[in-house]
């Protein structure tokens, strides 16, 4: 009897203080993040017509949700960005969401409740983005899509898209190896490292690359297979190739620095001499990959600007001045040649 | 004693259904070529990157041996590397003997410290094992990103990269590691008391406490072993590609390491624990990794396999499977006599 | 007043007002009712998960494959619905039976073969994983209006603040959950076999079904919470979910169930997922945590809950003795 006299207590209580919570909480309506008082959201994008004049000097707070940190090209990212921000007064809220989509929903989310004034996303796939696009277009926050592209099918979903031409990449790429192999007579044997299926660079470049050298007949793609952009998947996949083709193969395309640098030691461990027995193009730019460049072991490397923090801050702040952006912002890239090599790989950060 | 009876049967016996495979499938599975002085092909290959895991795993055997499990082993892969790479990095010559001898003992210290503080959770505080080492697995991702401060530290340094890529002998160096340290757990736990004393603790944690073993101090021991054994792991893997990565190195080890444990015939319920099946385990997750490598299967269907593989290796390891097995065998022509022993 | 066995529910709750009150303090904008409601809106799926998970672990089982699971159900509901165009009153269903099958499947394996748990649930894990990339390799995004409507409904509430529909199905299951924990045959046989599969058997009750009943409803409330998190994220996508069934532990554990069976309620798993919440909450409050110092503090936090657990428990054991 005692036993149900306090089971009857215990319920009664818990329910009493449950509504007392809710009460105090109810009570206590939730406020904006302070830093932000808020300022009418001017029209986005397209139009670009102010309604109000623009806010006189107040942090923008940007929104920033990063991919991940899974390779040296996107930490030189991410710390561009946040040294950008530094530097031009903007607060950043940075969120990484290791390879995890639902986690960038997440960081988009908590930057909607907490009002930002500008959301950047590095979109770790291509798709899936209509939901968490539409939701932060009603909550009137405009939204910057950084280096990979998304595909949606309404594009005014975001505003801009800052990141590097990948097809301009594979383009340079080719167009070396087209002046290259100008007077060489006899087949060519290209094995190709391509980086994480059904990514965005690695589909562009390779296209890219495809395009420019499909004129010439004395080119044949012997091999071909993804790496996913690791040093370990290249290394191990450009032993497999050298074990089926290791004597058809004079030139390696590699999709990005980590899988060439892979690519180089097995090479070395099959006995042949990279740069000379096999010419390799890659593209990104880090600092090893330019070191490999100066000793003769890679032949042209392309650059893929990882340093859009400038860019990324420029926009946001013309957005929120309420002027129209043009619908893609490409940074600008180079190649790098052996000689040119030597001086950069001195000046190279990451 | 009946061969099908030994416990290492059934892990040989898959590891040669998988060899027997690549035989028919990939003849050059099989090809060792000799260049330069050293000894390449797929078998060495498998020797060679499988070296990590086979050592998380012997040390993973004790752990589970004593009825524990720990998940947090990835992690101190990567804290192992990351303190290594720093230790080399901020020399003033990456190259010296000394910087190096440096390196590894920090990166071996700290690890030892870590085994410490997971053996001291368990034991000492009496938490489950799967939450105690799961602290240390999320913390300790934390702590090797924090000390590389979210970069991928590079060293150029010919001796430290010795450990990973280096070759004695024509064969790598990695597998010489691996056999000193499988012949100390062996000769530790086999001719000493200590192994007794695991296999009592994991069996009946309370009848070995009554009978006089100090099983706090075993359970310190066998995680300060398994976090050493991790440690080792991730120097050779950070030496392999000459650079520490906080957020990548040794993501998701624990699993394969659990199952090689549990491959080679070892109870996740603790007690009888087998090295050499542990070994057995370690190799046969290789070489499939390999397999499906080689013969090019699409990569969406290599954890359908694996899962396939996992579970037919753990049927065929299960007594009752084998004994309904041979019970149906046996009967498929008496029916009357299978409706009896269910009924017996 | 409170029974001793209620100590550590009583502790987890404790710990969670403790911090939402500090993060109260700390951060302005934080205490209040759309905040608190928020944490069962951003992890509606991780508790219905965990709702499953602990019926598992009260029986001494483990279920790793759950991640994998709702990552399948996502994907399998995307490609029928998109790519097959069947109506989702078709597509739902289904995919509940198959998460219950799949369930059920794993739970026989590991009574009738007496395989360890672990073991079947891990190649449980990776058989679904894998069959998310048969499936296809990349996002299939739902449009369907169904699916849309569930996401953006917002539900108001008197006093201003929403919820959305999945807090309302999370908080079924938890009852639902509480229910058959404590008021039923099956509950009640669930308790005795995770305290002793030997007693329980000797006693007559039914282990084989119970055990295999226990794994059945773990995937049916995997394929549930697939459902909740389509509704989220609303895509299919082979690497939905990664690791989640660690923070599922991870809840049930922090809710005082031990791995060790016979102890736990699906009370404490609520405030175990909420107090997973708030530390989420508190961090992206905090802005300017770098990952690698959010994980570390995740640790300590999760460390000085069990240390605390553990502390009272075993000052409760000894005034027992």
């Amino acid at each position: 009897m005692r036993r149900v006299k306090e089971a009857r207590r215990m319920r009664a209580f818990m329910i009493y203080a449950l509504a007392a919570l809710w009460l105090a909480l109810s009570g206590c309506k939730q406020q904006a993040v302070e830093t932000v008082p808020s300022v009418p959201q001017n029209t986005i994008g397209a139009e670009g017509t102010a309604l109000e004049p623009p806010p006189s000097a107040r942090p923008i707070v940007l929104g920033f949700s990063q991919l991940g940190s899974e390779s040296a090209w996107r930490l030189a990212n991410t710390n561009s960005i946040q040294e950008a921000a530094a530097e031009a007064g903007v607060v950043l809220m940075y969120e990484n969401a290791e390879q995890s989509q639902s986690k960038q929903f997440d960081a988009i989310r908590s930057f909607i409740r907490q009002k930002v004034d500008v959301i950047a996303i590095a979109p770790v796939v291509q798709t899936g983005w209509e939901p968490i696009l539409k939701e932060a277009k009603e909550a009137g926050i405009p939204v910057i899509i950084c280096d990979r592209s998304i595909e949606v099918e309404d594009s005014s979903l975001y505003v801009t898209l800052i990141g590097s031409d990948f097809y301009e990449e594979g383009r340079k790429a080719g167009k070396y190896l087209l002046d290259r192999t100008r007077d060489s007579v006899g087949p060519i044997g290209i094995a190709e490292l391509k980086g994480t299926e059904g990514s965005t660079p690695s589909i562009e470049r390779g296209q890219g690359f495809r395009e420019t050298i499909a004129g010439r007949g004395d080119f044949k793609f012997v091999a071909s297979e993804f790496a996913d952009f690791t040093f370990d998947g290249g290394k191990k996949t450009m032993r497999k190739f050298l074990s089926e083709k290791g004597d058809e193969i004079n030139v390696l395309y590699a999709h990005n620095d980590d899988m060439a640098l892979g690519a180089i030691e097995a090479i070395e461990e099959y006995g042949l001499k990279p740069g000379k027995d096999i010419v390799i193009i890659s593209v990104d730019g880090t600092r090893r990959a330019l070191e490999q460049l100066a000793q003769g072991k890679i032949s042209l490397v392309v650059e893929c600007n990882p340093l859009l923090g400038p860019d990324l801050m420029q926009a946001a702040t013309e957005i929120i001045q309420g002027r129209t952006l043009t619908k893609r912002i490409v940074p600008t890239e180079s190649v790098f040649t052996e000689q040119m090599a030597k001086r950069e790989a001195l000046h190279r950060k990451y | 004693m009946q061969i099908h009876r030994h416990h290492l049967f059934w892990p040989l016996a898959m590891l040669a259904a998988l060899l027997l495979f690549n035989l028919i499938y990939s003849p050059d599975f099989y090809s060792v070529q000799v260049r330069g002085g050293h000894l390449y092909g797929t078998l060495i290959d498998i020797l060679n990157f499988g070296s990590p895991l086979i050592l998380v795993a012997i040390g993973m055997t004790l752990v589970i041996a004593t009825g524990g499990i720990d998940l947090s082993v990835g992690s101190v892969v990567a804290i192992s590397g990351a303190v290594a790479c720093l230790t080399i990095s901020r020399g003033s010559d990456q190259g010296s003997i000394g910087l190096i001898l440096a390196a590894i003992g920090l990166s071996l210290a700290l690890a030892v410290v870590l085994g410490l503080w997971n053996g001291m959770l368990v034991s000492t505080i009496g938490m489950q094992p799967i939450v105690a080492t799961l602290i240390l697995m999320v913390a300790g991702r934390g702590i090797a990103q924090l000390i590389t401060s979210g970069q991928i530290i590079t060293v150029t340094s010919e001796p430290y990269a010795y450990l990973g890529s280096g070759s004695l002998l024509g064969l790598p160096f990695s597998i010489f590691v691996v056999a000193a340290l499988f012949a100390a757990a062996g000769l530790l736990t086999r001719r000493t008391a200590l192994g007794l004393f695991i296999e009592s603790v994991g069996r009946n944690p309370g009848a070995s406490r009554l009978a006089g073993i100090r099983s706090r101090y075993v359970l310190i021991a066998v995680y300060l072993f398994c976090g050493l054994c991790a440690a080792i792991a991730g120097l050779i893997l950070s030496s392999n590609v000459s650079s520490a990565d906080g957020n990548n190195a040794g993501l998701w080890y624990e699993l394969d390491a659990i199952l090689a444990v549990v491959i080679g015939g070892t109870s996740l319920t603790g007690g009888r624990f087998y090295l050499t099946g542990t070994l057995i385990g370690a190799l046969t997750i290789q070489t499939l990794t390999t397999t499906i490598y080689m013969i090019g299967v699409p990569p969406e269907i290599t954890l359908v396999v694996k899962a396939f593989v996992v579970l037919v290796v753990c049927l065929v390891q299960s007594e009752t499977f084998r004994k309904s097995l041979a019970h149906r065998w046996k009967t498929r022509r008496y029916p009357a006599e299978r409706e009896v022993a269910k009924h017996a | 007043m409170l029974k001793q066995k209620y100590l550590p529910i009583a502790v987890t709750v404790f710990l969670f007002v403790v911090m939402f009150l500090a993060g109260s303090f700390r951060y302005t904008g934080f205490f209040s009712l759309q905040v608190l409601l928020n944490l069962l809106i951003d992890n509606a799926f991780l508790l219905i998960v965990a709702v499953g998970m602990t019926f598992v672990i009260v029986t001494g089982g483990i279920d790793l494959s759950v991640g994998s699971v709702i990552a399948l159900t996502t994907m399998i509901s995307a490609s029928l619905v998109q790519e097959q165009g069947w109506p989702p009153a078709v597509v739902i269903p289904l995919v509940l039976a198959l998460g219950a099958l799949f369930g059920w499947g794993m739970g026989a394996v590991i009574h009738y073969f007496k395989i360890q748990p672990f073991i079947v649930t891990l190649a449980g894990m990776f058989l679904a994983r894998g069959l998310c990339y048969v499936i296809s390799i990349n996002t299939i995004t739902i449009d369907d209006a169904f699916y849309q409507r569930m996401a953006q409904t917002k539900i108001h509430l008197p006093g201003g603040s929403f919820i959305s529909i999945s807090v309302v199905i999370a908080i079924v299951v938890a009852a639902a959950g509480i229910y058959i924990a404590h008021y039923t045959r099956l509950g009640r046989n669930i308790y005795a076999l995770g305290g002793s599969e030997q007693s329980a058997l000797l006693m007559g009750l039914p282990v084989a079904s119970t055990k295999i009943a226990v794994y059945t409803i773990s995937g049916f409330c995997s394929a549930l919470a697939g459902v909740v998190f389509t509704f989220y994220m609303l895509s299919g996508y082979g690497l939905h979910a990664m690791g989640l069934e660690l923070d599922a532990i991870a809840s049930v554990v922090i809710g005082g169930t031990l791995l060790t069976g016979g102890v736990g309620y699906v009370f404490g798993t609520l405030f175990g997922v909420m107090i997973q919440g708030v530390i989420q909450t508190i961090i992206s409050f905090e802005g300017t945590l770098s990952s690698w110092w959010t994980k570390i503090v995740i640790g300590l936090l999760l460390f000085l809950f069990i240390l605390f657990q553990r502390v009272l428990s075993a000052r409760q054991a000894a005034q027992k003795a």
